[in-house]
């Protein structure tokens, strides 16, 4: 197990102690300007004079100690299940293992500490946890040894919690590779984040999500990927079929440090918009600190082709079925060019 | 069989493209329409076929005595009309099998059969594919994507065997095929073809006349047809294109 990985992880003193600091989320915070923070409810442990707390020391608990994660922790979805006392769910994949696995945390505040060694194989789904109240919140701490293939991917039906939150923490050394896919279909509010540092020499992360949305959903991604070594490389491709009143929003931001050359990343957001009140937010952001890098950004919006639309219909099929074979394509695109792996199975299957 | 009458259609900034087109087509008959770029060969196909981008000023177009023109665009090709276009549109992750099952059974559903099991399809479809000389890659692939034209050409008269019109409306089919594909093409439309049937070429060479011998040939120029004649007036128009016929009147 990697034991400096696991220490930096925040207590829940730590945890609710940087949340009173942070206070609940704003519009005006850029992690938070697409999402409708009102529907946030304040958690009892924060109190009702919290945004006071940080000028107000005698009303605070005792100062915990020090921690360099959770001092810097800036994100309220990734401390909230740890301040809700989520019991961490540590397993140690040793080196060269190959593993399928599924998680379902059996609460509605989760965290799952995963040490993954290295040269291993792993597919991991994800289930939805068990939810009693109106929120729920999972973290994910992974850390993924030299080498190792993982992919991690969930692909839920359609859950109408009122709100829900995942937090992925990702941590890869030279040479993994991570696939991380995800298809939504949730009818309400949600947020997925992803912060991957890619550590080591030629690791990679390929990012896909599929949000099929209808009624009054509004879902929100936010991926921040950290190239911090040389000849990392990572692939962004989110795509939405949005109905109704549904709302996505993506908000990607590609970070290459200093030294790091022959980076790659790209990201794509396609949009497709199948009703006039439905809408769509993209926000990327690129922080390059090297000139030796090829990144690319792209976003695409619109509605179904016509001409796709007129050759199907041209040969006797109906409207409405010709217009799901074009939504089905192109929400099949977003994992056709996974490996065949489990995880392709199961998406494409869901789709 | 089809009869079109005095049809007239223009482009969304009002230009008109169609000025009257009259033609009538039999059973059995194979008409080939001829006539220099921009003459509105490829819009008559479209207009025909409801193509959104046209709207019908007048006129009328039946099929064995039904208003086409009334019908939804999918009604038109279940009665028994194929548009295949002269830029066959791809749709990648739209597999090409699955594509042909649902236009048959939509074809099978319209006209009260029963659907066609999988079987029964996959029989059907090798027969034809045979037929077309197409290998297997076809089954796999989305709907024209990645192919090349000749490919695409090909594709498109695989859904005519499949979809069995009564009326084909082939838009330049014989362009972007090589000599082989050219036969192999046309004798896939000659062995469709049938007594009861009726195919409309549009095509600017004699060599695909060569394989598929036409009834009538006519020539449309400026929105309509200005000529008819026997096939012998296709091997007149190779030889001295197009003017002499404005000349002569």
């Amino acid at each position: 197990m990697n034991a400096e990985f696991i220490q930096n992880l925040p207590t829940a003193e730590q945890a609710i102690a940087r949340l009173r600091e942070l206070g609940m989320p704003k519009r005006n915070n850029e992690l938070w300007s697409f999402f409708p923070v009102a529907k946030i409810p304040t958690p009892e442990f924060m109190g009702t004079d919290f945004a006071a707390s940080t000028t107000a020391s005698a009303a605070s608990p005792a100062a915990p100690a020090e921690n360099a994660a959770a001092s810097q922790e800036a994100d309220f979805a990734a401390l909230l299940p740890i301040a809700n006392l989520a019991r961490p769910m540590v397993r140690e994949i040793v080196a060269g293992a190959a593993e399928m696995a599924m998680l379902k945390c059996n609460n509605d505040f989760g965290h799952t500490v995963l040490d993954i060694g290295k040269g291993a194989k792993v597919s991991l789904e994800i289930l939805d946890n068990k939810v009693t109240h109106d929120i729920a919140a999972e973290r994910f701490d992974i850390n993924i040894g030299e080498d190792a293939d993982v992919e991690i991917f969930f692909a839920n039906p359609a859950c109408d919690l009122p709100l829900r939150f995942r937090h992925f923490n990702i941590r890869e050394a030279a040479g993994a590779n991570v696939r991380f896919s995800s298809i939504c279909r949730d009818t309400a509010i949600g947020r997925v984040s992803v912060e991957c540092h890619l550590k080591g020499e030629g690791a990679n992360f390929d990012y896909r999500s599929l949000h099929v949305l209808d009624g009054n959903a509004s879902q929100h991604s936010r991926l921040t990927i950290y190239h911090e070594a040389p000849r990392t490389t990572s692939t962004q491709l989110a795509r939405n079929l949005l109905s109704g009143n549904a709302h996505v929003s993506y908000d990607g931001s590609v970070i290459v440090g200093y030294d790091c050359t022959g980076v790659n990343s790209s990201q794509l957001v396609n949009t497709i918009l199948m009703s006039e009140d439905a809408s769509v937010s993209v926000k990327p952001v690129l922080k390059i600190y090297h000139d030796d890098v090829e990144c690319t950004h792209g976003n695409t919006v619109g509605e179904l082709d016509a001409e796709q639309m007129f050759y199907l219909v041209s040969r006797g099929i109906p409207k409405k079925a010709a217009q799901e074979m074009l939504m089905r394509s192109f929400a099949q695109e977003t994992f056709l060019p996974l490996p065949d792996s489990p995880a392709k199975k199961r998406l494409m299957a869901e789709i | 069989m089809l009869s079109i009458k005095n049809l007239k259609a223009s482009i969304e900034d009002g230009t008109q493209i169609l000025k009257g087109i009259n033609l009538e087509v039999k059973p059995g008959e194979v008409h080939a329409i001829m006539g220099p770029n921009g003459s509105g060969k490829s819009t008559l196909s479209k207009v025909i076929a409801g193509h959104p981008a046209y709207r019908v000023d007048g006129g009328s177009v039946e099929l064995d005595g039904k208003n086409l023109l009334e019908m939804e665009i999918n009604e038109r090709a279940n009665s028994g009309l194929f548009i295949s276009t002269q830029y066959p549109t791809e749709i990648p992750g739209v597999n090409n099998v699955e594509f042909l099952k649902m236009a048959l059974n939509s074809k099978r559903a319209f006209l009260g059969l029963p659907e066609m099991g999988d079987a029964e399809f996959k029989k059907l479809c090798e027969e034809k594919m045979d037929l077309l000389e197409m290998d297997a890659r076809y089954r796999e692939r989305g709907v024209n994507d990645g192919m090349s034209g000749g490919e695409k050409k090909r594709n498109e008269i695989l859904q005519m065997a499949i979809l069995d019109p009564k009326v084909s409306f082939l838009d330049e089919t014989d362009s972007g095929l090589d000599i082989d594909a050219l036969r192999i093409v046309a004798n896939g439309i000659n062995h469709i073809m049938s007594p009861e049937k009726a195919v409309i070429l549009v095509t600017h060479y004699q060599r695909l006349l060569d394989y598929i011998k036409p009834t009538y040939v006519h020539v449309l120029r400026h929105g309509k047809i200005i000529l008819s004649g026997g096939p012998e007036l296709a091997l007149k128009l190779e030889d001295q294109g197009y003017d002499w016929i404005e000349e002569a009147k």
